[in-house]
């Protein structure tokens, strides 16, 4: 039969899941649909209706709400109307075509047949988020981990353009060149063609020793047809040419183009941005300015571990771990240079860094906690944190702007200083001071008498977990931090409908952070990652297994995605941040975001509506 | 032919048992009836000019609409064999001698079309029409015209719903002006935003028509402020 549907077929080949159906299937597909039309305004769905054919807005929009509330925006290309075909219950939403819209429907029936054959389609139309952001994770992050010459491409070791001359150069001009760039080899370049290399090796014992004339043309001492790798070998085969052949120059060809030379330093100083030499290196620091030059190689650090696909929450707690080290020492510097600490005390750190979830770019929040036998008025205390917070400033870690800090003396306490001002929080809360309160919630000792801080905190989590007054003041605040909708277009939709062109993954972070927090505190649980709070909560009964899951993957994912950014932003030589420019998403990308937006609301509506509400 | 078709005044039949003749035992549709329940056919011939005295078609597409909904199951395309060359007009509708030189002739193709040009009907049930569809109607219906007097010695009978016609109408054109573009089913298309057709085949305009009918109907029905009824679209 020559039903020429191609418009129709082309359509539904530009979009997932679709897009990933074989061609025959994809052929007979338009066949199935109907299309219809739905004016401005038009209702297509009403909730409680039977939904018995799968929607594609083919042109136009359509938005998707429950109770009037705007759950979806549903531009060209995407779908409706899954929910009802996959649970087989009427609908809970209303759909209302936001522009004229054409639609393309796919009766039940076919859908269900579709379904069954093609897995990757049902787990697009998967009814619930769950476990569909779970598999997410594991496409992003490849099980297998190794060292870095395992996973780094040749590739991503090149670092400036090679250096070359044509094969009528003399010696001396090859030489001359070497020395300029600061190089130790040479590529013997016929327009693109790569005819030979010459290294300071060869200089020496094929010119030098040899007593070849400098003007001699620099073809007649070269390697010619030098060994070469391809851009996509990993450094290890780099590697192991190199030792084979005992050489320590290999230029990196694609597609008979020249990309650059890979060097042996460049292989050592893949090594050397493993964490554990950084940290090792900075612990031999003798003095602050040697402490920030090792600093500086923490992005680099974060970059590589992007690259080998380590998860968010392994580089979270690598970042915590240099960030401690730096910390550590700065402190150590410190005290020798004060003389010894007038009483025991804990440097304590707050908020993501106690919690070991950092991402690059963020504040310095710590505080001191000192024994109830020190003198919290000794100008020692304010010597060392002034030190401190100054040397970690220069490390690239900026001041916090709520001046949540050991350098204030509020945040300097005995341990039953701290007792009163967590007991202050948790019996009087004034909303505006839950903000502040949160964050020390999330205390770990870095430095000093880890003691002193875990009595603490086992004395006044529970304190604070019996407190109706400031657990609905932080269930607010975590309610408050709504994630957007999705997006539509191009950009990032919220709430209320309106659009977006910048995406803040912090806030969808921080959404999740908070309930975890919440959650734990209500559990009076101690812990402190925000997985091990969820696990707490769920332990405890608080939230189920399959919500405590999903937030974890939804904050591994959401987390990932800035470290990707970050690393990306770090390469590019930007400050990292925090904000993705939704149109260079892949629509996977947006996929996965979407699932964890949508975990996070449901998370955030369930919390809501079952706990205690501020008055 | 019988005896009755050579009487004076009398309109031809068509011959039993013939698909012309299944379509005219079909009942009409009434201008009351609610358009949503009218079956349509949206038709594309893709000719070798205007004129059906001296031009052929080339390739048939039709694709039906019924409550409101495109049925691409039952979609239709067809080429056809001319008797001549297709000569310049190749340049309009892309299809070449080769590329019809194994299509069936009209003569086979046409009963087909006038087939989906009716409901099946069934058990007691009798056919009805399906109201033809088309942007610019006057060529459909005047090749499905003209080649109905050559197979089978009779007219075909026809209600038609103009795409083109209600544009003018809703957009208050006073003339078909086809040059000027403002009307051609693309520029029709975009008007309501559409999604834009690359290639163009009979089929691809049989379906880019029905789909701007469905726009044209859904405004015209918010203008009324009522449902439609099938007089309200109707062009004949």
């Amino acid at each position: 039969m020559d039903v020429e549907l191609a418009e129709i077929r082309d359509f539904l080949a530009e979009h997932a899941p679709f897009d990933a159906l074989p061609a025959d299937v994809l052929d007979r597909l338009p066949a199935r649909c109907t299309v219809s039309y739905a004016r401005r305004g038009t209702v297509v769905l009403r909730p409680g209706d039977r939904g018995d054919r799968l929607y594609l807005v083919r042109s136009g929009a359509v938005d998707i709400t429950d109770d009037g509330h705007l759950v979806d925006r549903v531009g060209a290309g995407g779908g409706f109307g899954m929910s009802a075909l996959v649970e087989h219950v009427p609908t809970r939403y209303a759909a209302t075509a936001r522009e004229d819209t054409l639609l393309l429907e796919l009766p039940q029936p076919d859908f269900d047949a579709l379904v069954a054959e093609h897995p990757s389609v049902a787990v697009h139309f998967a009814a619930t988020h769950h476990g569909r952001i779970t598999a997410a994770i594991a496409q992003l992050q490849a099980p297998a981990r190794g060292s870095a010459v395992l996973k780094t491409s040749v590739r991503d070791l090149l670092r400036v353009d090679p250096v070359s001359v044509a094969p009528s150069a003399t010696v001396a001009e090859g030489a001359r060149v070497m020395t300029e760039a600061g190089v130790s080899s040479l590529l013997v370049m016929d327009g693109a063609a790569l005819l030979g290399i010459v290294t300071d090796r060869d200089l020496r014992r094929r010119v030098l020793a040899a007593g070849v004339a400098p003007d001699r043309p620099v073809q007649e001492v070269m390697t010619p047809d030098p060994v070469t790798l391809p851009a996509q070998a990993l450094a290890l085969e780099a590697m192991l040419e190199m030792t084979g052949r005992n050489i320590h120059h290999l230029p990196v060809v694609e597609d008979g183009r020249v990309l650059g030379l890979v060097t042996t330093t460049d292989l050592v100083r893949l090594e050397r941005s493993n964490p554990v030499y950084v940290v090792a290196d900075v612990q031999r620091q003798a003095d602050v300015a040697g402490v920030v030059e090792q600093a500086a190689r923490i992005p680099a650090v974060v970059g590589q571990l992007v690259r080998e696909d380590a998860s968010a929450a392994d580089v979270g707690r690598v970042v915590a771990a240099l960030t401690d080290a730096l910390t550590r020492r700065l402190v150590v510097l410190a005290e020798s240079a004060l003389g010894p600490a007038p009483g025991r005390y804990a440097w304590a750190a707050l908020g993501s860094a106690a919690r070991e979830e950092q991402g690059l770019g963020g504040d310095q929040d710590h505080a001191l906690v000192l024994a109830d036998d020190a003198d919290p008025s000794d100008p020692w205390w304010a010597a060392l944190a002034e030190r401190v917070t100054e040397g970690l400033e220069a490390c690239g870690l900026p001041r916090c702007d709520g001046d949540v800090m050991a350098t204030n003396p509020r945040w300097r306490l005995r341990v039953g200083g701290w007792r009163v001002q967590f007991g202050r929080w948790s019996d009087e809360p004034a909303p505006d001071a839950v903000l502040q309160a949160a964050i020390f919630y999330d205390m770990r000792a870095v430095h000093g008498d880890a003691d002193l801080v875990e009595g603490l905190r086992a004395e006044v989590v529970p304190l604070g977990g019996r407190s109706d007054l400031l657990l609905a003041h932080l269930t607010a605040q975590a309610a408050r931090m709504r994630p957007p909708i999705g997006f539509f277009r191009g950009f990032v939709l919220e709430d209320a409908g309106e659009h977006r062109d910048t995406l803040d993954l912090k806030r969808g972070i921080a959404a999740i952070v908070q309930l975890a927090r919440v959650h734990a505190l209500r559990a009076r649980s101690t812990a402190l990652g925000t997985g091990a709070r969820l696990t707490a909560a769920r332990d405890a009964g608080l939230i189920a297994a399959e919500a405590a899951t999903d937030l974890t993957d939804a904050l591994e994912l959401l987390s990932y995605l800035r470290l990707r950014h970050q690393a990306a932003q770090v390469a590019a030589g930007e400050a990292p941040d925090n904000h993705l420019d939704p149109r260079r998403l892949g629509s996977l990308d947006r996929r996965h975001l979407r699932d964890a937006f949508a975990i996070v609301r449901a998370a955030q509506h369930g919390l809501s509506s079952r706990s205690p509400q501020v008055g | 032919m019988g005896l009755r078709g050579l009487l004076p005044g009398r309109r031809p039949r068509p011959t039993p048992g013939t698909a012309l003749a299944d379509l005219a035992e079909a009942s009409a549709v009434d201008r009351g009836t609610p358009l949503a329940e009218v079956q349509l056919l949206a038709l594309d011939l893709e000719t070798t000019g205007l004129d059906p005295r001296r031009h052929e078609v080339l390739s048939v597409g039709h694709v039906p609409v019924v409550q409101g909904r495109i049925v691409l199951a039952q979609a239709r395309h067809e080429l056809v064999r001319p008797q001549g060359p297709v000569g310049e007009s190749a340049v309009h509708h892309g299809l070449t001698d080769d590329r019809l030189a194994h299509g069936p002739d009209l003569a086979l193709v046409l009963p087909g079309v006038l087939e989906a040009l009716r409901t099946g009907g069934g058990e007691g049930v009798r056919p009805v029409r399906r109201v033809l569809l088309a942007h610019f109607a006057q060529i459909e219906t005047a090749f499905l015209s003209a080649a109905c007097r050559r197979l089978y010695g009779t007219e075909v009978p026809l209600q038609v719903v103009d795409t083109l016609t209600l544009a003018q109408r809703m957009l208050r054109v006073p003339t078909p002006e086809l040059a000027s573009g403002r009307l051609r089913l693309d520029a029709c298309r975009r008007h309501y935003r559409l999604p834009r057709y690359r290639a163009h085949s009979a089929l691809t305009d049989a379906l880019a028509c029905a789909e701007l009918f469905l726009a044209q109907s859904a405004e015209l029905a918010e203008q009324h402020g009522r449902p439609l009824r099938l007089g309200d679209v109707l062009a004949r």
